[in-house]
């Protein structure tokens, strides 16, 4: 796993590049304090709309903040509500899947129904409605992410339960006499696993686009809290100060499209069948 | 042989294409179908040629959009009134922005001594468009149409109780309660004169079920049939409106033969298309479109405040307003706020009115002076009122915009000025139709920012934010909390000598300058932009732009 890992690095430079990407910003974020010229929400009044300079590498807002300070601690919103909501989404998703796929039958038609229900709402509607019911903060946004974002995971895990729990291993434990709760824990999701990690990493990428485009929407935390998608929404009434929204929407960038790269390596990885024939 | 008899199908098609819609975008301009048979792309610049001549005597306006009849017993947005206004007239009208209704079609006027009853003599010899001589009759017909059609404004007349026409150039209002707005009331576009006699013609009726039984929006919706110096030629919703002038006007008009109202509210759009001279006169700029326009040398700016207010409102109900109930904490908060940096944050042209009475009102005090803020005088009241640690509260803050201006940006430079006296500013953003609304119509929140537009043209509009007034209970301030200011209500609205208005007036904004649970932060600017080929351009509050005042020079 190691070497292929190695092997990896050097031959597939877009997965290098994701590593980087994603590891700066996770520097950035962790030391948001350090980094950072100035407080993210100190506003300087004499200093609006300010083009980038040497004392504001990315500009001011229209409040006088340094957008580069903010784009720095924004980062940690974004990593913070990307990688908990797949986490989150994915423990829920796998068991739920797992359950249904394992036990067959009634339960599994119920419960697969269910998450249906919830997959044939357009997901950003469901998220925003969710939002708007319960108040937009950092908490809600979050949990309306992972309400959208389960039922994936869940059909992924129930179809390849479904295949694993025919083997013979598995026959095998249920002759012993295992329990259903150990057989599932012990030989059930550790067989099916692998599929799940490889979509998880992906949607990392995804729920940062989620979470911003919410936010762009007026969906996630109270101003003056620096994320991405809210400086980019301030950023659109000052159509012709590219820097206001530009910065904050490159951040949103390269953050899912790192994120991306390192999903799209690690299913090389991961999963022969689907490796890239080139 | 085929292709050719194709490609002459085409361009006749693309001709006609071109021949239909640019009808609309000429400006009395030379139009030939022949011209646009052989290719199509001429006629249509020959339609943009025509716009961009300077010596002709048509002026393209772009305004915003957001309504869908010209109706005068309808209207009641903010861009409907400019239409109205130059092709009807009312009994009063509001000739400058910050005076006193004046007479219009009225000549005279005269209040009971109980202020219970209005008596107006009308001017002799005012015609409508079609010829017919204006009467008492048709006062009285577009007043009663307005009240029964039961649309959106007929609020406005609510205080009328009834009317008699003793003879052709007499009307008697009859009021409900003394009505000191009442003049103010009779200028608003939906009061306008109708020509009874051609609306009758057109389904028009002013009886009690005129709701279900009146039919002449339609044709409202397509002419105009007012006295006043133009005529609707064409009215296409959301798209354009087109005004030429009356031959038939009474009093004395201006240069402008022909308006051309384009229903497009983009700024950039707006921006754009005034710098090349395609329009003339553009209604919806903002703060960062202007910056654009600083070096055209064709285009003048102005920044003006409108009448809509932002305010910060503290409940001074204690089970809401916690902390900020307490009239020493809404003392610091007022001296903390740095009004100079909120007018910064909204653009230029905004300003602080001096208390509850927006500036540019009749009576209107002005605005606050500018050294007024003072942290340190701030932080003492803090401290008196036992919060010398300072405090945490809850900001809460709706999706809206005031004329474009964010209110959650509003609380960002809140929450930053408190700060600076040690109060913690919380915002909790809350979509104004998921719970917002409800809970500021019952009067449940805490503390919040919010604007208030108003609805017609009068400084008694303001009265509402007294205590025991509509707004003033959605801070819980009830009328037993100060009942001198509250009794003001009253005395106001039956001060009918502009006079005593104005010195009703000036005690309330004496009374509330440091008092009360409501801040008023900021009048929001409006930005206009328009050709120097034009004079008399002005903002207006109660037409948005008044066309009748505006000349080729």
């Amino acid at each position: 796993m190691i070497r292929s890992m190695k092997k990896m690095f050097k031959s597939n430079y877009l997965f290098t590049l994701g590593v980087m990407i994603c590891l700066a910003w996770i520097i950035a974020a962790v030391l948001a304090p350090v980094i950072a010229p100035c407080d993210p929400i100190a506003q300087d009044l004499t200093l609006r709309l300010k083009a980038p300079s040497a004392g504001h590498p990315f500009g001011t807002d229209n409040f006088g903040r340094d957008i580069f300070s903010r784009v720095i601690y924004g980062g940690r919103y974004s990593l913070l509500a990307g990688c908990l909501t797949v986490v989150i989404a994915g423990c829920i998703g796998t068991f739920y899947g797992a359950v249904a796929g394992y036990v067959g039958g009634r339960t599994d038609n119920v419960m697969m129904r269910i998450s249906e229900m919830i997959l044939s709402f357009p997901s950003l509607i469901l998220a925003m409605i969710i939002n708007a019911v319960m108040g937009s903060n950092l908490f809600n946004t979050m949990f309306a992410l992972v309400i959208v974002a389960w039922p994936t995971y869940a059909r992924l895990m129930r179809s390849v339960v479904l295949s694993v729990k025919e083997n013979e291993y598995v026959t095998a434990s249920e002759a012993l006499g295992a329990s259903k709760i150990r057989i599932l824990l012990k030989e059930v999701i550790p067989n099916s696993i692998s599929s799940v990690l490889i979509m998880a990493t992906t949607d990392i990428g995804n729920q940062i686009l989620m979470f911003s485009t919410l936010s762009f929407l007026g969906l996630g935390s109270a101003p003056p809290t620096p994320e991405w998608g809210m400086m980019v929404s301030d950023g659109v009434d000052y159509f012709n100060k590219f820097w206001v929204a530009g910065f904050p929407g490159l951040a949103i960038f390269t953050m899912a499209v790192g994120a991306n790269f390192i999903g799209d390596g690690l299913r090389d990885l991961l999963d022969p069948k689907l490796r890239k024939q080139f | 042989m085929k292709k050719r008899f194709l490609a002459v199908i085409l361009s006749l098609a693309v001709a006609a294409g071109c021949v239909a819609c640019g009808g609309n975008d000429n400006a009395g301009g030379s139009d030939s179908p022949a011209q646009g048979e052989e290719t199509g792309e001429t006629s249509d610049q020959s339609g943009e040629t025509s716009d961009q001549t300077g010596g002709s005597n048509t002026v393209v306006v772009a305004m915003g959009a957001g309504f869908s009849t010209v109706d005068p017993g309808y209207v009641y947005e903010k861009y409907p009134p400019l239409i109205v206004n130059a092709c009807y007239e009312n009994l009063f009208k509001f000739y400058s922005n910050d005076s006193a209704p004046e007479p219009c079609l009225a000549e005279s006027y005269e209040f009971s001594e109980d202020n219970l009853t209005l008596t107006v003599k009308l001017k002799e010899g005012v015609t409508f468009a079609s010829g017919n001589p204006m009467t008492s009759a048709d006062v009285l017909f577009s007043i009663n149409r307005c009240k029964n059609l039961q649309g959106n404004p007929a609020f406005i007349a609510e205080t009328i109780e009834s009317m008699e026409a003793p003879d052709d150039q007499t009307v008697v209002f009859h009021l409900t309660q003394a009505d000191s707005a009442i003049l103010s009331k009779l200028t608003y576009s939906s009061l306008a004169v109708l020509d009874s006699a051609v609306v009758k013609e057109n389904g028009g009726t002013d009886a009690e079920d005129a709701s279900t039984t009146d039919t002449a929006q339609a044709y409202l919706d397509t002419t105009s049939a007012g006295s006043g110096m133009y005529v609707m030629t064409s009215y296409i919703p959301d798209e354009e409106v087109v005004l030429e002038k009356n031959p038939n006007y009474w009093g004395e008009g201006t240069n402008v033969d022909k308006y051309i109202i384009k229903i497009q509210p983009d700024a950039n759009t707006q921006m754009m298309t005034l710098s090349t001279g395609d329009i003339d006169v553009a209604m919806n700029m903002t703060d960062d479109t202007i910056a654009e326009l600083a070096d055209a040398q064709n285009v003048e700016i102005i920044n003006a405040a409108t009448k809509t207010v932002g305010f910060v409102m503290m409940n001074m109900n204690e089970t809401y307003g916690g902390p900020v109930s307490d009239p020493k904490v809404q003392q610091a908060i007022r001296k903390a706020l740095d009004y100079s940096g909120l007018q910064v944050i909204c653009g230029e042209g905004t300003l602080t009115p001096y208390s509850l009475i927006q500036s540019g009102f009749m009576g209107s005090k002005g605005e606050r002076p500018a050294d007024y803020t003072n942290v340190e005088e701030a932080k003492a009241l803090l401290a008196e009122a036992g919060y010398g640690d300072g405090l945490d509260v809850d900001l809460t803050v709706s999706d809206l915009d005031m004329e474009g201006i964010l209110l959650t940006d509003l609380a960002q430079k809140i929450k930053d000025d408190l700060a600076q006296i040690g109060i913690n500013v919380n915002i909790v953003s809350q979509p104004w139709a998921a719970g917002y609304g409800d809970a500021y119509r019952d009067g449940t929140l805490g503390f919040t920012v919010m604007y208030w537009g108003t609805d017609y043209n009068d400084p008694n509009v303001q009265l509402e934010f007294l205590p025991g007034g509509v707004v003033g209970l959605r801070a819980g301030w009830t009328a037993d909390m100060n009942p001198e200011l509250a009794a003001m209500y009253q005395e106001t609205m039956s001060a009918t000598d502009n006079d005593d208005r104005i010195a009703a007036l000036e005690k309330i904004q004496d009374a509330a300058y440091e008092e009360g649970p409501f801040i008023m932060a900021v009048q929001a600017p409006a930005h206009i932009g328009y050709n120097t080929r034009l004079d008399g351009v002005a903002i207006s509050d109660p037409y948005a732009l008044d066309l009748t005042l505006i000349n080729i020079k």
